[in-house]
């Protein structure tokens, strides 16, 4: 099934009529928020630092934003903590795969600003004028504005996706209006 | 799609593209506001304007104290018709502009050399202010373009590389990308102004809440100020209609100034969204015609351009609506259907010739594209009617 097909189907089985009218773009169908707190109390909480960002705190927060795996932590996968590690396991596990993220732009809410157009690095590399605020005229990027709305044509290309996976989210954190959700 | 130029609102984008096949309308690059410029303009039914030309010459010839008024939306060519049609005319030309904006480009603060163009501020800009200007409701591609996103020369990672502060009375939806967010009191501006000087000038003023503004917000704004190279002000409706207009503008003056003898460079641009607004400034005094349209001075108005019955406020645009008017624009809006005759003229985004002048001073010139239409261009209007008064009064 190809990607435009998966979407009108989504669309057509989850959605409401009223949300179909406002919802351009959608990938996967679950929502994935993790509290890093609720990470923090499972892990084994030594400070040994072991692991990149060097304390337990820092690395439940990373964890929660798919920047660390489970088994990047050495003490969790000694004896004693299976349970927990299996428990993270399962609460990450979404956040793996391409499915468990997604944006969605509401387009009652955009004004075609391009600010998503301009601060996307895929759509810089993709189209370098864009890098000087340039409208984006090609069909390789990320966002183009159409008759005055932004329009994600191909999401395949975003940077949090296979093969790159990054937490990326800055067109989510510079669009004014919040047409632009990212989960 | 062919690339032409949009006059949505003072931007005048022309990195734009767009076709029209039947009455459909696709468009790349515009924000909502231009593509329903756009939509607007090609779906206006434009008629041929010479059996109206011979009645408006009558009413203009006829009249005793004629105003010539609008002008913010129409382009630099038709502007310099209207002002030569007044000369002969011996009307007076008045531009929407004069509420505030006039006043505020005739301040000193303009005569100082305090602005810049747009593209150095996208190349060199590292702590850009928006005071009482709110792009994201207003000049959508403002911070995208220009002042806020793009990279530069001196600013190769773009927002990365700046600083943004917004201060405002409310909280905006431009503030969601800022660094630094001021909400201060209405009418504060000028005081707020002046204890950011002190601060910059080494007079410590800020010990606690200032204006209900956390004494630390403040001064990690100051602290901004001081690390940025080139810091830009970009000043909007909010310090040029909150009634103290004078003292605003003076104090970021000051401020710039200051910035500047600490060794930094610094600007201040205004934030006016009327598509030509800077045009019809260039080619006008600084003379105020409210107070004269609305004491009932004028028996005749050629409006040109703007809806302004719509657009005046109430008394003004009473006294508007007693006269005489000869309204030449696109067609459409209160002051179109109160007229005694109206001259509809194709949109000049349509036209695809001419220029306007962007909000930054800098001559932006249309371009032609297939849909250009050139039956009934404004300045063309304008000058047929100058050479049958001509004629008339000889």
């Amino acid at each position: 099934m190809s990607y435009r097909k998966y979407l009108v189907l989504y669309a057509e089985t989850h959605l409401d009529t009223h949300s179909k009218k406002e919802m351009f773009n959608y990938y996967g169908d679950k929502t994935v928020k993790l509290n890093p707190m609720e990470l923090y109390n499972l892990l084994p909480k030594t400070n040994c630092r072991l692991c990149e960002p060097k304390t337990c705190m820092a690395f439940a927060t990373k964890l929660a934003l798919g920047d660390v795996s489970p088994d990047d932590c050495p003490p969790l996968l000694e004896a004693g903590f299976e349970k927990n590690l299996e428990k993270i396991r399962e609460m990450v596990a979404p956040m793996l795969s391409a499915e468990a993220t997604g944006i969605k732009l509401d387009e009652s809410k955009c004004t075609g600003c391009n600010n998503c157009v301009v601060v996307c690095p895929v759509d810089v590399a993709a189209e370098p004028p864009t890098s000087e605020g340039k409208a984006a005229m090609s069909t390789d990027t990320v966002f183009r504005v159409e008759n005055g709305i932004s329009k994600i044509i191909n999401l395949e290309k975003c940077r949090r996706f296979p093969p790159d996976r990054l937490n990326c989210r800055v067109c989510e954190q510079y669009c004014c209006t919040d047409a632009i959700e990212i989960w | 799609m062919e690339n032409i130029v949009c006059n949505g609102c003072s931007l005048l984008c022309d990195d734009v593209s767009a076709e029209v096949s039947g009455k459909t309308v696709s468009s790349l690059g515009f924000c909502r506001l231009g593509h329903a410029h756009l939509e607007t303009a090609i779906a206006h039914k434009i008629t041929s304007p010479d059996k109206k030309l011979e009645r408006a010459a009558d009413i203009l010839t006829n009249s005793k104290n004629l105003l010539l008024y609008g002008w913010t939306h129409a382009t630099d060519e038709a502007i310099k018709e209207g002002v030569e049609l007044a000369k002969i005319l011996k009307g007076h030309f008045g531009t929407s502009a004069d509420l505030g904006q006039m006043q505020a480009m005739s301040h000193s603060i303009h005569s100082k050399g305090l602005d810049i163009d747009l593209e150095y501020v996208r190349n060199n800009g590292e702590f850009i202010i928006y005071w009482g200007s709110d792009p994201s409701e207003s000049l959508h591609r403002h911070p995208s373009r220009f002042a806020v996103l793009p990279r530069g020369e001196k600013i190769p990672e773009g927002i990365e590389s700046r600083t943004i502060g917004v201060v405002d009375v409310r909280q905006t939806e431009t503030m969601k990308m800022a660094n630094h967010r001021i909400i201060l009191p209405t009418g504060s501006d000028a005081e707020l102004l002046d204890i950011v000087i002190s601060e910059l000038e080494g007079k410590s003023t800020i010990k606690g809440k200032v204006l209900g503004i956390p004494g630390s917000e403040l001064i990690g704004f100051v602290s901004g100020l001081q690390k940025s190279d080139c810091t830009v002000i970009f000043y909007g409706g909010g310090i040029i209609n909150s009634g103290n207009q004078d003292a605003n503008l003076s104090g970021i003056e000051k401020l710039v100034e200051v910035l500047r003898k600490l060794g930094k460079e610094a600007y201040a641009l205004p934030m006016f969204v009327q598509t030509n607004s800077m045009g019809v400034i260039k080619a006008k005094s600084g003379e105020n015609s409210l107070q004269r349209i609305t004491s009932g001075e004028f028996d005749t108005a050629l409006v040109v351009g703007d809806d302004a019955l719509a657009h005046l406020p109430g008394p003004a645009a009473k006294a508007l609506a007693r006269t005489q008017i000869v309204y030449v624009g696109a067609p459409g809006g209160l002051t179109d259907s109160k007229a005694t005759v109206s001259i509809h003229t194709t949109d000049p985004i349509l036209v695809g010739s001419e220029s306007m002048t962007r909000v930054d001073m800098n001559k932006i010139e249309f371009k032609k594209w297939k849909a250009s239409k050139e039956d009934s261009v404004t300045s063309d209007v304008l000058l047929k009617l100058h050479k049958l008064v001509s004629k008339k009064r000889a």
